[in-house]
This record gives C-alpha cells, structure tokens and sequence, in this order.
C-alpha cells in the first residue's frame, strides 16, 4: 500500500544523524557570526562628530594603521544638526586611541567611506570610554564638479584654437606652405629666403666664396715659404743674430775702454784741480787724452753703425753717453 | 475565450496552492498532527529526500561554489579589488545562490516526485479511500512531506553554505590561519542578525514551497490517470515560479 520507495532499516539513525548535524553546524556558524560582531567582547563606546556622515553604514570599521580597531554601531543626528557616529571599540582596540588621536573620515570614488584614526604619540594618556571627538572629513566626489568646470573651459579653449579659421588652422597652414617649399628644388634655402632667385644668389656666392678660399690657401703657402726663408737668414748660421752677439760683444769691450778712459779723465781733472801749477803738463796731457777718448768714441760710433748695419729694423740711432 | 479561461484557471491554481499552504501549514503546527505514524513517515521522507542525494548533491554544490569564488576572487583580485571579494562571495554565493540552487535540486528531484504521487494517489481514489477510513490525507500524507521537504531543504542549504564559507576561506587565504581576523570581519559586515533571520526564513520558505506546490497541483488531477502528467506540468512550473518569486522578494527586501 505504501507507494514511496523501501527505506532501509536504519533510516531513522542516518536522518537524526543529518539533522543533528545540520544543527549544530547552523548553531555553531551563529555562535561564530556573534563572536565576529564582537558579541563577547568587552567595549568602549567613543562618539564622532561630522557634518555630514553620508555613506557611513552601520558595521563599518574604525581603522588604526589599516587595521580595524572598532566598528560603526550607530549613526543619529544630533540636535545640533551635525551627524553622530556612534562607535564601539573594543578593549583590545581602545589602547590604539589616545586623547591626541585624530579621527578622518575619508570617501574614495567607490566603496564606503573610511574612518579613520591617527594617533601621533602613543605615550600620550588614553582616550576615555564615551568620548566625543571631532571628525575631519575628505571627500573626493566632492572635487569632481569643481575638477569638472575646469576641465570644460580647458576643453573649450582647445575648441576654440582647433575650430575652423583658429589660429592652430593657420598655424598649420603655414607650416604647409613651409614644408611644401622645403620640399621643393631650392629646399630649405628657398623656404628661409622667401624666393627661388634669392636661394641661387645665396648658392652663388657660396661658390664664389669657396673659389677665393682656394686661391687664399696658395698665397699661405707661399707666405709659409717666405717665413721659412726669413727665419733662416734671421736666425740660422751666419745670420743677421749672429753678427748682432759679435758686434755686441765688441761694444761691450770699447764701452769698458771708455769707462776707463773716463776714470782717468776724473783723476786727472783731480790733478789739474789739485796741481794748478804744473798747467802746461796738463794741458799737454788733456790734449793726448782728448784724442785717446775721441779715438775710443769712433770707435763707438763705428760700432753702432755696424750694429745698426747688421740690425735692419733699428731706428733709433742715436747713443747716448753716460 | 480560452485565453481568459486559461487565465481564470491560472489564478484559481494559485489560490489553490494558497488555500492548501494555509491549511498546511495550520496543520504542521497543530501539535495533535504529530503522531508516531506522522513522525515515521516525516523521517522517511527527509531521508528520501536529503540523505539519499547527499553525495551528488555535496559534489555538485562544492564544484559549484568552487567555481564561482574562484572566479569571483581572481577577477577581483585582477581589478585591484580584492578587499571586496570575499564580502562579494558571501554575498552572492552563500546567501543567495547557493540556498536557490539547492531549493532548485530538490524542487526537480522530490518536488516532482511528491507532485506526480499525489496525483496518482487522487487519480487511483487511495485519497477517496483514506478519508472514507477516517484517515486524513493531510495528516498522514502532506504535513509528513511538508515538514520533510522543509527541513531537507534547510538541511542541504546549511551544509553547502559551510561548504561554501570554507571553500572560500581557503581560496582566499589557502591553509594560512593569519587569513582568519579578516575574514571574520568579513562574516561580522555581511552576516547580520536580520541578515541571517532572512537567511532562515528564506530556506524554510524554499522548504515549504518544494512540497506545498506539488501536492496542491496534484491534488488538481480528476480520476482520469491521464489528467496527471497535466497536473505535474503545472505544478512544476509554479514551483520554479514560485521559488523565484521567493528568490526575488529576498533580493529586493535585502538591498532595495
């Protein structure tokens, strides 16, 4: 009479078995759901104060170095007309907020608002249980409409210099005409110089120029040859140099000889001053060194006009006695 | 014509199912129903119904899940997004996918099963027979498929959401324990108290649907045998409706 199909014997076992663990697996998954919601943890309250909480929603997390130290349990408005976001911390969290902490609540392009805490000392005393505290806020979506505008007068500029009859147009009309020339027989030169006569007058003289530096590099080496030839007779063997150090020396030895003269001539001035008596011995003296000094002065003479023979580019002919 | 009476018998089929709920359910929680014979026969169908699939099903709804976090935490991962791919798995496989798939399996497996007995049982005259014995076919008959359908259906969805929740677990983190505080700040955000009050409500919802709509369209067949695969059909087809209705009201109550 039963039409369902025969079950075996032990059915009531293996079924009891199913349930019994399809309970305790939904009641231990129940249990876990409240520890993770912090069902039996210790907790702080803490308040934060915004002027606007839009997107914060229940169960998000308070975060301390990215990680959560407490969770969002309410959100009002308080009587002030500023949001209050209610929080519990717990205990294991708390030690992270300290009364110097700063709370952020920051909003990203997608996903919930961020709370967050930044606690610069850590030595400083902890935060007490159901504190008030300020709440800065920053919001990305909110810079998108300004960011909006000035991209749209950005955008309309752009509009305005590629529109037809713009000045990016005639730019690049120049630019056409510009490499068109470039392109044609006089090339760059052309376009520079405006027409094509110009451009081969410019080539000509190009022309003429690299002919006369031709002829200019044969009139250097003939210079080099002169040059060379001048050197030699200046400074070689032989040479106006050498005859110069000999004359020289020779001045040198008449210029000693006059000198001496001269001491002689003082001594013997001393004698005459001294000697006034013995006048004509010493005039008769006077007269041989007289001649003596003017022999030695030709002689002078006679040197520096050899020297100024054999120095062609000496002017200055005059000596002057000491 | 026959549009608006295929119309008119559309509806009169839905208050059918409706009247039989009511009174099933009046039934299934009247403590004078639950007899040794009634009990009896509600473990025998749990058993047909979740025990004996067990296996396959536990397969089928590991590969699937298996496939789904994979998928949802790699493409995740791959948008810089894998803070939210848990929350996304949890979200989508464990609260939703994997209860309507279930409910979907065992609508196919027993719902059609319960559909088409019913329907012969009234075809046959064994109903007839049992109420001229002074036996109630609700009470020896429905409320036992009821209740097992019910709690087959909660069974089955409450070990393949655990299956699920570890599968996803050990994509994401592998056989780490480090990975567990996240996580269960991720099970703390998704699962509410609501959350999981819907949760329960919806699978039993699911439960009582699997049977409720099969033996209210069984029960429309005439005693013509060949009236059955007419009903059956018709029961089928409200059953997948009626589940996805139950599917879409969760969806929408949750996040509308």
């Amino acid at each position: 009479m039963e039409p369902t199909p025969k079950a075996p014997q032990n059915f009531q076992f293996r079924t009891g078995l199913l349930l019994g663990l399809t309970l305790v697996v939904a009641i231990g998954f129940v249990v876990y759901v409240l520890y993770a919601r912090g069902f039996f943890e210790a907790t702080q309250p803490l308040t934060l104060v915004t002027d606007n909480a839009e997107g914060v929603s229940i169960g998000d997390d308070l975060s301390f170095a990215g990680f959560p130290v407490g969770r969002v349990r309410r959100i009002a408005l308080g009587d002030d007309g500023r949001a209050r976001i209610e929080l519990s911390i717990p205990l294991d969290g708390a030690r992270w907020l300290r009364t110097s902490s700063i709370f952020t609540l920051e909003k990203g392009l997608f996903g919930s608002p961020r709370l967050r805490v930044y606690s610069a000392n850590l030595m400083d005393p902890p935060l007490p249980p159901g504190s008030v505290r300020q709440v800065l806020r920053g919001d990305t979506s909110e810079e998108i409409p300004k960011m909006v505008a000035t991209l749209r007068s950005a955008l309309e500029n752009i509009e305005q210099l590629t529109a037809s009859g713009g000045s990016l147009q005639a730019s690049l009309a120049n630019v056409r005409t510009l490499t068109d020339k470039l392109a044609e027989r006089q090339g760059m030169l052309g376009a520079v110089l405006g027409s094509e006569d110009d451009a081969r007058k410019v080539v000509e003289a190009i022309d003429r120029a690299n002919a006369l530096l031709a002829s200019l590099g044969g009139v250097s080496r003939k210079l080099d040859g002169m040059l060379g030839k001048a050197d030699n007779r200046v400074f070689g063997e032989g040479g106006v140099m050498d005859g110069a150090q000999q004359a020289v020396g020779q001045a040198n030895a008449a210029l000693g000889e006059v000198r001496d003269n001269l001491k002689r001539v003082e001594r013997i001035l001393a004698d005459a001053e001294a000697v006034s008596g013995n006048a004509k011995n010493a005039t008769a003296d006077l007269g041989a060194l007289r001649a003596e000094v003017d022999a030695s002065l030709r002689k002078v003479s006679g040197l520096i006009d050899e020297i100024n023979r054999k120095w062609p580019f000496q002017r200055d002919s005059e000596i002057r006695l000491p | 014509m026959s549009t608006a009476r295929a119309f008119v018998g559309w509806f009169r089929a839905w208050g059918h199912v409706g009247r039989f709920a009511l009174a099933a359910f009046a039934a299934a929680f009247a403590r004078s129903t639950y007899t040794p014979i009634t009990r009896a026969a509600a473990l025998q169908q749990v058993y047909l119904t979740a025990w004996q699939p067990l296996p396959g099903f536990v397969l089928f709804s590991t590969l699937l899940s298996l496939v789904v976090i994979q998928v949802t935490i790699t493409a995740a991962r791959g948008f810089g997004l894998a803070g939210y791919a848990l929350e996304l798995v949890f979200r989508v496989l464990v609260l939703e996918l994997v209860p309507f798939v279930t409910a979907l399996m065992v609508a196919l497996r027993s719902g059609s099963a319960i559909n088409t007995e019913v329907a012969l049982m009234h075809a046959s005259g064994e109903l007839a027979a049992m109420r001229d014995a002074r036996v109630d076919p609700m009470q020896r008959e429905f409320v036992p498929r009821l209740v097992a359908a019910a709690l087959s259906v909660l069974s089955l969805t409450v070990l393949s959401c655990a299956i699920a929740l570890a599968l996803a677990y050990l994509v994401m983190y592998g056989f780490s324990p480090w990975g567990f505080p996240e996580y269960t700040r991720t099970i703390a955000s998704v699962f509410s108290l609501p959350i999981l009050a819907g949760f329960l409500l919806k699978g039993a919802a699911f439960g009582v649907v699997v049977a409720a709509v099969p033996i209210s369209a069984g029960l429309e067949a005439t005693r013509d045998l060949k009236s059955a695969p007419i009903a059956v059909m018709g029961g089928m087809v409200r059953l997948v409706l009626a589940l996805a209705l139950i599917e879409i009201v969760s969806v929408a109550v949750k996040y509308a």
